[in-house]
């Protein structure tokens, strides 16, 4: 019995905030300009997934997202693999890894839309930009913290140089790419949402955007369940088990892990 | 072995070396910081690592006149620098920079003082953090950017607005990492001081404060990453005076060399804001009080 309370713990808060929000609106009582109630959001949402117009949005913002994601994936890692290997290169490129990223993402927006115009294409490139420099960042860092020692110990069994990429630097930059990867997500979810609020066109960021002007604060919460409940499947969802299968079975510890 | 960053309270008399949380922020260490540090030493550092931006302007201007790339696609950096120069003496470069900067201080600030605190409650109860980490989480997902509707909904475009979003933004993260500090210290340090007597209040100046310290750091770099985005998208969308809105109103008039030079200072004030400020807080703190991330 004690084990399931023990599971049920993390429901306590929401399940808080839920009477919260039923109570604190009974009472106060706001117009829908202001806030909604549970029940008209429930509704709404139900609206919404009738009409189909929460699965478009969704299937929307999703495609936009994955296309930047394996975009950025492949040329973040794969840059940041290659640029690592080589020291000059690390060096080089390092500084500018940081700058960048210091100025990834939305700041690159009003750049986008002049190159690109307002559209998926503009849309696509913002979240790119938001990821590949944090992945790229610390694919290149945890490349340069794979400790030498461990290529020695390769060599010393008679490795050459492809296989102390694959079996040393593969694996042992593993925890760093993952971290990076694990911004570059939630960067890329932000930067997500910023381009379709501000670039306005179909997707979950531009539905809650349109719902200002006509001031439905229950599309607006509905909208922000959603997304929240999104962006939590995939850090639950995808991250997770990929780090349990490949970082703790191969006995390292990832960089984002601590104790409870 | 690649090790967890863990928190190790020691006692050591030399300020130990601490070697950032690579990857918490994004942002890799490796940038020259402000501190103690030999002239020389640090004169090198700051000469390698503007070489190879250096190198990127003359890429740049390369980029631009070999392709001849038209004006309204790119420009040169010789552009870019006179435009910059331009807002300079108009003035409005360094009024929208400081409203820009005044918001996110204040944010950042107000964030740090209801943030900890909070966090600091949660983590010390015993089931705090299981509690609540999926709850943060799913808050940390919405991410403040979403609230900007509902924030303009109740606020107008105003600055309020803006504000709100951007303490929102960055509380989550600080809260979350302060209770996460705390639950990461060994129970050992508690015990000690309560074996000599000592009470909560004890208990949270000399062991949960210092010993979340490097957390907190981390929450407070992340909380000031995303809300210094989190302004950036609050000022286009209210367009009232800020960087953000600098470079997305140049965007109406396609002066393009206006927006690399706001894009240039934003990313410049990001790096003096997260290196120069927050890089000295956590020597100031974490180093002397000789906490370490192994």
């Amino acid at each position: 019995m004690a084990r399931l309370g023990l599971r049920l713990l993390p429901v306590v808060p929401f399940l808080g905030l839920l009477v919260v929000w039923v109570v604190g609106w009974a009472v106060a009582r706001p117009t829908l300009a202001t806030f909604p109630s549970v029940s008209q959001v429930v509704q709404t949402l139900g609206d919404l997934i009738e009409s189909g117009e929460l699965g478009r949005n969704i299937a929307a913002s999703m495609g936009r997202w994955g296309i930047a994601l394996v975009t950025a994936t492949i040329t973040g890692v794969g840059l940041g693999l290659l640029a690592g290997l080589s020291g000059v290169i690390a060096k080089i490129l390092e500084p500018l890894a940081i700058f960048f990223t210091a100025m990834s993402g939305i700041i690159w927006l009003p750049l986008a839309i002049v190159w690109f115009g307002l559209g998926t294409t503009m849309i696509v490139f913002v979240i790119w930009n938001a990821m590949f420099f944090v992945i790229f960042s610390n694919t290149l860092l945890g490349v340069r913290s794979v400790p030498g020692l461990w290529e020695d110990a390769i060599r010393t069994l008679g490795g050459n140089r492809r296989q102390v990429v694959s079996q040393v630097v593969l694996p042992g930059a593993f925890p760093h790419v993952l971290a990076g990867m694990r911004a570059g997500l939630g960067f890329g979810w932000r930067a997500l949402l910023a381009a379709e609020i501000i670039g306005a066109t179909a997707g979950l960021g531009a539905m809650i955007f349109n719902a200002t002007d006509f001031l439905r604060s229950d599309i607006i919460l509905a909208g922000n369940l959603v997304i929240g409940t999104i962006g939590l499947i995939i850090d639950l969802a995808i991250l997770v088990p990929i780090e349990r299968r490949t970082i703790e079975r191969w006995g390292m510890v990832s960089v984002t892990r601590r104790r409870m | 072995m690649v090790k967890a960053p863990t928190t190790r309270i020691m006692r050591t008399t030399r300020p130990a070396r601490v070697p950032g949380p690579g990857g918490a922020d994004g942002l890799p260490p490796g940038l020259p910081v402000a501190g103690h540090r030999p002239l020389r030493a640090s004169a090198r550092r700051a000469a390698t690592f503007a070489a190879p931006l250096i190198a990127l302007v003359v890429v740049w201007a390369g980029v631009k006149s070999l392709f001849g790339l038209s004006d309204d696609v790119l420009v040169s950096p010789a552009a870019t620098a006179r435009s910059a120069a331009e807002l300079v003496r108009l003035g409005i470069l360094p009024a929208y920079v400081s409203a820009s900067l005044w918001r996110i201080t204040l944010g950042a600030v107000l964030a740090t003082v209801i943030g900890v605190p909070i966090g600091l409650a949660l983590g010390v109860t015993r089931y705090g953090a299981r509690m609540f980490e999926p709850f943060l989480r799913f808050f940390q997902a919405i991410s403040g950017i979403a609230w900007l509707p509902l924030a303009v909904v109740w606020f107008g475009f105003t600055n309020t607005t803006i504000q709100v979003v951007i303490l929102y933004t960055a509380m989550v993260p600080i809260v979350f990492n302060t209770l996460i500090g705390v639950q990461l210290i060994p129970d050992i340090y508690k015990q000690s001081i309560q074996t000599m007597g000592g009470g909560r209040l004890r208990l949270i100046r000399d062991v949960y404060f210092p010993g979340a310290l490097p957390s907190i750091v981390v929450g407070l770099r992340l909380g000031i990453g995303y809300g210094w985005r989190a302004l950036i998208a609050g000022e286009i969308l209210t367009g009232l005076p800020g960087v953000g809105t600098l470079i997305f109103e140049a965007r109406k008039f396609h002066q393009i060399d206006q927006i690399l030079a706001g894009m240039v200072v934003i990313g410049v004030l990001y790096l003096i804001v997260d290196r120069m400020v927050l890089a000295p807080v956590e020597r100031l703190t974490v180093q002397r009080w000789g906490v370490v991330r192994a």
